[in-house]
């Protein structure tokens, strides 16, 4: 029972996950088909397969609710992925190659880290306005401040006997950091790439939550609104659902790319 | 941070020698308490007139390594080094890194996304030697490199498939590609098992005979240092001075016989007498294999 490192079956490991899951299955089961709590406080699973057609299908457009705002949540998170990629991982690079950069830029970074970046929402909309500007640029606050100082950590995690054995075969200093210690940075790098975008996920319903026309958080903001709290639990469920499939896509991609790890 | 010494580009490495003089080195580094330095070398004077095997012997913690350095490696990082004395190379000052000497380390840090023959190749990715080496001349000497080392064939493999001492050969391998007349070796053997070890022993000494070059190598290792030299030079430790300065005439490859022969345990007992006598703190530690 006490033993860290016992190794389970994938069996017994997907036997426990099934008693766990059930278990929870289970009682919200009892509690919503019971009639012990009212289904605008909590929905029961046949009330939330209900939400997810309602929200799948719209007779009277003809299109699908649902699958518009994954669309426009998802179109979000890649603009801003991009984005965030493009800036915050040269940014982390330089940061982690010259104690220097990092002296003056780390003041002004770390602190953001601990900032509570939701509380930027209304400053964001009071300077960019409530279009997809400020989303955009929110999504891209609340995950630049993860990645550049985890890009930057990985530079540093690098043995410095790379950068060494470089110089010494006759590198500069730039390139001692361009063809030894980032190329082993890499795959560390790419952890964090991963991890920044699926961060982005969980401030998607705040980036959405003003004005949103469309959108998972939007259908969020609008279904409680209505008390549909069935249709609230099908935008959580395919938002987990997503990031997700986010990370397990990007590490799959990580892992043919860089099969060896970074030390 | 020293530029290092740039000799001239139309100058190609060629069979002739570079001088090299330590004089007076002294080396100080602040105590990590921070209160006042610690002085590791305490004034060293050296000279290498020939291309030969020297062997820089002395207890862990000496500091050898940073004596190796200072013949044209990268100097410690944070620190003045030489913090007094002078390093002449070919007749030039030199404060850094320097074209004609390379460097092998015991962690041999091959680039795991590269294939071996990439590794070798490695150098040539840098400005210095692309501008020296043509691209023609680079495939013919990487080849040349693979056979020289044993690893024919296995060019296309990456170093998580090689073992150790093939990664070691690779690191070999990659610093000898580009000829230096100085090779630095900084225990480079210090992590292989003692079949390895003795394998790559007897490697050096068949690439050194084809390319003959000044060699500087480190060890704490009595045994390999009689094996390996054409010279002998004993440190003591904290701060290291020279206390022992010998040539060994024995042709190599030298065989175990040798080895256990009176006179050479006599001299072994004499390095190690040297070393007790001298300053050395209970830190330090030589061994002798086998």
């Amino acid at each position: 029972m006490w033993n860290p490192y016992d190794e389970l079956s994938a069996k017994e490991r997907r036997l426990y996950g099934l008693v766990s899951v059930g278990t929870v299955l289970l009682i919200w089961s009892v509690l919503t088909f019971g009639s012990f709590v009212r289904p605008t406080k909590l929905p029961s699973i046949v009330q939330v397969f209900e939400g997810f057609t309602y929200l799948a299908w719209n007779e009277a457009t003809e299109t699908s609710p649902l699958f518009l705002a994954v669309k426009s949540s998802v179109l979000r998170v890649l603009v801003a992925s991009v984005l965030v990629v493009s800036i915050g991982v040269p940014i982390g690079v330089f940061m982690g190659a010259s104690p220097k950069i990092n002296a003056v830029l780390s003041p002004l970074l770390d602190p953001l880290r601990s900032a509570p970046v939701v509380a930027i929402l209304p400053i964001l909309v009071m300077w960019m306005g409530i279009g997809e500007l400020m989303k955009i640029t929110f999504l891209f606050i609340g995950a630049v401040v993860f990645l550049i100082p985890m890009v930057r950590d990985a530079m540093l995690a690098v043995s410095q006997q790379y950068w060494i054995a470089a110089r010494d075969l006759g590198a500069t200093e730039w390139e001692a950091v361009r063809h030894a210690v980032l190329p082993m940075a890499m795959p560390r790098i790419a952890d964090a790439i991963v991890v920044a975008v699926s961060v982005m996920w969980t401030y998607i319903t705040v980036a959405e939550y003003v004005n949103a026309e469309t959108g998972l958080g939007q259908i969020i903001t609008h279904a409680r609104r209505q008390s549909a709290m069935n249709q609230v639990f099908v935008a959580i469920g395919v938002i987990i659902g997503l990031a997700l499939l986010t990370y397990v896509t990007m590490m799959a991609i990580k892992r043919k790319i860089y099969p060896w790890e970074s030390e | 941070m020293g530029v290092g010494v740039v000799t001239d580009p139309s100058n190609e490495p060629t069979a002739d020698f570079l001088d090299v003089e330590l004089k007076d080195i002294v080396q100080e580094y602040p105590k990590p308490e921070g209160d006042g330095v610690h002085r590791v070398l305490d004034g060293i004077n050296l000279s290498f007139g020939e291309p030969t095997i020297n062997m820089l012997l002395g207890p862990s913690g000496c500091g050898k390594s940073t004596l190796l350095r200072m013949l044209g490696g990268v100097r410690p990082i944070g620190v003045k080094a030489p913090t007094s004395g002078e390093v002449i190379i070919g007749g030039q000052p030199c404060d850094g890194p320097h074209d004609e000497s390379v460097m092998v380390f015991q962690r041999y840090a091959n680039r795991p996304d590269l294939t071996i023959r990439e590794n070798i190749a490695f150098p040539f990715r840098l400005s210095l030697w692309k501008g020296r080496v043509p691209p023609a001349e680079r495939e013919k000497r990487v080849d040349a490199m693979l056979k020289a080392v044993g690893l024919e064939g296995k060019g296309g493999l990456r170093p998580s498939q090689l073992s150790g001492g093939q990664n070691q050969r690779v690191a070999l391998a990659r610093a000898l590609v580009l000829r230096p007349r100085i090779l630095l070796m900084d225990e480079p053997f210090g992590a292989l098992d003692a079949q390895t070890r003795e394998e790559m022993q007897h490697l050096l000494i068949d690439l050194w005979k084809a390319q003959r070059c000044l060699v500087v190598f480190v060890t704490h290792d009595v045994t390999e240092a009689l094996l390996l030299g054409d010279r002998v030079i004993v440190l003591s430790t904290s701060p290291a001075d020279v206390v022992d300065d010998f040539p060994i005439e024995e042709p190599r490859p030298r065989s175990d016989a040798w080895l256990m022969s009176t006179p050479v345990v006599a001299m072994k007992e004499r390095v190690l007498d040297r070393l007790h006598q001298a300053k050395t703190g209970q830190k330090g530690q030589v061994r002798v294999s086998f």
